[in-house]
């Protein structure tokens, strides 16, 4: 499949066009999805109250019914469950990777096997996080690869 | 999750009994003992035994190290614990100080053996993994000159 992106003319909306054959329900399914996605965060630091963007956050966080987003340096604390954040952003490169994170598949640099059995995923920020066995499958399938493969 | 459970089970019941089978052939070729068609029964009976508790080991997904310590020690003493009775009940040898410290260093071998068999596994996988990701960051980059390149066109 060839992705063309090109500025629309003149003060035009963006606009996102399909040309196939037969539309393909998972496309169409990502895009409706991305449509309705939220892609601005309020995150809580101190007493300060900040817009987030999603792109900017490495991986969410629960810890002790508190959510947290981490950023490069910065973690904000967030007022959504992590399985509503895990709605909102699973169709935008972000996929859980264990009961308590979800990752920004854009921040991962790479992947490292563990004696243990887990993963690890090495951040572009230097920080490492533990992927567990059963949400492998989950990045897999993000990564485009069959089940198996 | 189901699913997952039942792959990862068959998985460490095939890397298990492999093992298992390794330790039986050096321990009857060092002992000279001849043995039963039945052992070959008892053999995989063991290895499903002891792949049920790894694989809801597995299930486990503890946030600290220290609790992730205790869940492979329990594991690793549970897996022992359960040899040693099969080593009872089916009468492979009687239970002597050496035949029980024997079997805690089959046991040693078959951990490491299987750990060290999902992690080549997981190494391949990993590697694709990494190559996939690669291309992403490849195909993202080459998009966004593109876009770039159309922009400065289009100004």
């Amino acid at each position: 499949m060839k992705i063309i992106i090109e500025p629309p003319k003149n003060a035009e909306e963006d606009v996102v066009i399909v040309r196939c054959a037969s539309p393909d329900p998972q496309l169409i399914s990502m895009l409706l999805s991305f449509q309705t996605a939220k892609t601005d965060l309020t995150g809580y630091i101190d007493d300060r109250i900040v817009r987030l963007n999603y792109q900017d956050v490495c991986y969410f966080e629960a810890n002790e019914n508190r959510v947290f987003a981490y950023c490069n340096s910065e973690v904000y604390e967030i007022k959504y469950k992590l399985y509503e954040l895990e709605e909102m952003y699973t169709p935008l490169d972000f996929v859980r990777c264990s009961k308590s994170m979800i990752v920004n598949m854009e921040k991962i640099d790479f992947l490292s096997p563990l004696f243990s059995g887990k993963l690890e995923a090495n951040l572009k920020n230097g920080e490492k996080i533990i992927i567990s066995r059963q949400y492998v499958h989950n990045l897999k399938s993000k990564l485009g690869m069959q089940e198996g493969e | 999750m189901a699913k997952e459970f039942l792959i990862s089970l068959l998985h460490y019941f095939v890397d298990i009994t492999t093992a298992v089978l390794i330790a039986a052939a050096v321990f009857l070729t060092a002992s000279g003992q001849q043995i039963e068609s039945v052992i070959l029964w008892q053999i995989l009976l063991a290895g499903f035994i002891t792949a049920l508790p790894t694989a809801v080991l597995l299930c486990f997904d503890p946030k600290s190290v220290r609790i992730s310590m205790a869940l492979w020690v329990t594991h690793f003493m549970l897996i022992f614990a359960i040899t040693v009775i099969m080593l009872k009940m089916f009468g492979w040898c009687r239970i002597t100080p050496l035949s029980v410290l024997l079997t805690f260093l089959a046991v040693v071998f078959i951990y490491f053996f299987t750990c060290f068999v999902h992690y080549l596994v997981d190494r391949k996988h990993t590697a694709l993994m990494n190559q996939q990701l690669k291309k992403r960051y490849i195909q993202k980059e080459k998009l966004l000159k593109a876009e770039q390149q159309s922009e400065h066109k289009s100004s």
